[in-house]
């Protein structure tokens, strides 16, 4: 043990771990710069830029060595690994950092407008983008309530960021108190896995979860299934498994901001600046999610052993509860949106619904029909691209606005087609998508969700199908209302030239977003395809029960696992 | 003969988790509520140190995992109270009924 121990921070593990560590490094070069530059929120602007793009150059630098298969690593030899680097985590890592890119741009063009506000803005921004990233690349639970950990401390801090600001104020302490309540009820949740399972690599937690799932429906409710370890059957029962998981995604659905565990949402983002409230939008709940489809694609995974009726039925409970949950949050989000006057209020339940949409798509993982052409892993990553663009051009043309009106209500907009009709159209195409209307990119995101919500079939799925399409429905009054205010009202407000980076960049997210639904509608599936390809799964002991069945006739027929290659650290 | 085992943890453990939660959920004081979360990090790190105890294949992952939540805890304290001074400074009182500028 000892000499495993010492030996599992070897170079290559460091290599492949460089985006991360540039992160790291990024957050340190930010704090020491003051001592050089003296105090500068600018310089710290531009470090956090290079560090992005350093960071997405390690990033791709790494991405050829994983392509076959992820790897793990960065634990000793004989446990799984801590960290996995495999094409899901390439993907997230890549769409975060270009959106981190987003934001700070979005951040200068608000600087010029606004008073110096601090460097310690990018240290935070920073640190909850490693949170993120780390987010994105784990299945063992202390990893993972580290990386949500991290991701959340400095975004409590980040909401709270102007100081003598009320509201401000006000919203880090709600953020800050119910993110910690849902943090310590899902270390408990993790706390009780380990204590079943005796170990904190999710693969097996699943894998064990699976087999005393199928033991209590076919065989016995006190028995223990052959072959999984005889640890401690007393504490193996039902509601121990049930408490335990639900606690455990209380966590995750605090990030996802899941009815009902939304309530910090709204409150955070009315609360903080605009610019944060475009980076939680997007970055935590994709992380979130990615960690979710990660997870129950563990699950699945471990029933890959089963026959396939004892498949469907031994975690359609799961699939019930997210399914559910999805719905709720997506209807909950897009019915709250619609009395709201507050523009990053009124994107708040927006972003919520978005949420319930991706987790529709989570729900599909469960039962990964076999030889299905719309993989819900992929549907789940097009929609996050596509998210990243909407909300940036949609929160930039709101942030413009705000910062010249001083209003972030939505009689701000009242008139913009003719005080800016520069930010006015790419606010129109923004929404728009949001809606999921064609031709823009949202149309193209929500479809390959239906789809794969069509394509697994059963009423579940059906069923959610029918929800995401009413919602769309719902979802287009509250939107259009910001557009109705923007050309159909005019309040004789005066007309303003806003600035013309951010007009750039807001029309840049608009014209992807008509290539993205018009142009370009399946290259982004088919590169999301690769990715959501074949994500690592760390099965210790599936692959242990796999050798010792050594093909015996039992196994031969069921479903063919796809063989993770848990690769020894040297 | 009264040997402390496995399951004698397990109830201090949900005795602390019970304090917890009472606090969390009767609190106002929003230093309260996280004195009550404090105290459910504390009963999480009683299972962790006492199921890592009492594995019969001795590794020690839930021993480490207690240290990290020692960490987690101080760091999550720190970024709280600061916070919590922040909303004192903005509307001279911590009781979090009062922050109501922000509903709907």
């Amino acid at each position: 043990m000892s000499a495993d121990a010492i030996k599992f921070l070897t170079p290559d593990m460091l290599r492949l771990f460089s985006p991360e560590l540039a992160l790291v490094a990024t957050l340190v070069v930010i704090l020491v710069a003051p001592l050089i530059f003296g105090r500068s929120s600018r310089v710290a602007g531009w470090i956090a830029l290079v560090g992005a793009c350093v960071t997405i150059w390690l990033t791709l630098s790494v991405a050829g060595e994983v392509r076959g298969g992820g790897r793990s690593g960065l634990a000793p030899q004989s446990a799984a690994g801590m960290l996995i680097l495999d094409n899901l985590s390439v993907y997230f890592k890549v769409i975060l950092m270009l959106f981190m890119v987003g934001v700070t741009v979005l951040w200068f063009i608000g600087s010029s407008e606004k008073e110096d506000r601090g460097e310690e803005f990018f240290v935070l921004l920073v640190g909850s983008a490693l949170g993120m990233v780390l987010m994105a690349g784990t299945l063992n639970l202390l990893m993972i309530v580290i990386a949500i950990e991290l991701a959340s401390l400095p975004s409590y801090a980040i909401v709270g960021f102007n100081k003598r600001n009320r509201l401000a104020a006000e919203a880090s302490v709600k953020y800050v108190i119910f993110g910690g309540v849902c943090a310590a009820i899902m270390l408990y949740g993790v706390s009780l896995l380990y204590g079943m399972y005796h170990t904190l690599n999710v693969g097996d937690i699943a894998y064990s979860v699976v087999a005393d799932l199928q033991s209590y429906r076919t065989v016995d409710v006190s028995g223990v299934a052959a072959g999984v370890d005889a640890m401690m059957p007393a504490a193996r029962n039902m509601p121990a498994i049930g408490v335990a998981l639900f606690c455990f995604f209380v966590g995750i659905a605090f990030k996802i901001a899941a009815v009902p565990f939304h309530f910090w949402c709204p409150d955070a983002f009315e609360g903080a600046q605009i610019e944060v409230t475009t980076w939680l939008s997007v970055s935590s709940k994709a992380a979130a999610m990615v960690l979710l489809v990660r997870l129950v694609d563990a699950f699945a995974a471990a029933t890959g052993a089963l026959p396939f009726a004892v498949q469907i039925s031994s975690l359609s409970g799961i699939a019930w509860a997210i399914g559910i949950v999805a719905a709720i949050t997506c209807t909950w989000g897009n019915f709250s949106a619609y009395k709201q006057d507050n523009i990053k209020r009124l994107f708040a339940y927006s972003s919520i619904a978005h949420a319930g949409y991706m987790m529709m798509a989570a729900a599909v993982v469960v039962h990964p029909a076999s030889g299905a052409s719309h993989s819900p892993i992929a549907a789940v990553l097009v929609y996050i691209l596509i998210y990243v663009f909407m909300n940036l051009g949609a929160f930039g043309v709101a942030a413009m606005v705000a910062w010249r009106t001083g209003s972030e209500s939505i009689d701000a907009f009242s008139g913009l087609g003719r005080r800016a009709p520069w930010i006015a159209v790419p606010m129109v195409c923004c929404l728009v998508s949001l809606v999921g209307l064609p031709p823009f990119g949202g149309f193209i995101g929500k479809l390959w969700i239906l789809m794969s919500l069509g394509e697994a079939g059963g009423t579940l799925y059906w069923g959610l199908l029918i929800v995401a399409v009413l919602n769309t429905l719902v979802s287009l009054f509250f939107y259009l209302r910001i557009v109705k205010a923007m050309f159909f009202a005019d309040d004789g407000l005066d007309a303003f030239t806003p600035s013309i980076p951010g007009t750039a960049m807001v029309n840049a997210c608009a014209i992807v977003l008509v290539l993205l639904g018009v142009v370009f509608i399946q290259q982004p599936r088919d590169m999301a395809n690769e990715y959501a390809g074949n994500l690592f799964r760390p099965n210790v002991l599936q692959q242990r029960d796999q050798r010792q069945a050594g093909g015996a006739p039992g196994s031969s027929h069921s479903e063919p696992i796809r063989l993770t290659h848990l690769d020894a650290v040297e | 003969m009264f040997l402390i085992g496995l399951t004698h943890y397990l109830i201090l453990s949900a005795a602390v988790l019970c304090c917890g939660l009472f606090v969390m959920m009767t609190k106002r004081n929003a230093i309260g509520i996280l004195i009550g979360v404090e105290l459910v990090l504390n009963s999480v790190n009683i299972n962790f140190v006492a199921f890592d105890r009492y594995r019969p294949d001795g590794g020690f992952d839930g021993q480490v995992a207690a240290l990290f939540v020692i960490v987690l805890a101080a760091a999550e304290a720190a970024v709280a109270v600061a916070i919590c001074m922040n909303l004192y400074k903005n509307i001279n009182t911590i009781d979090v009924d009062r922050g109501d500028a922000l509903h709907g």
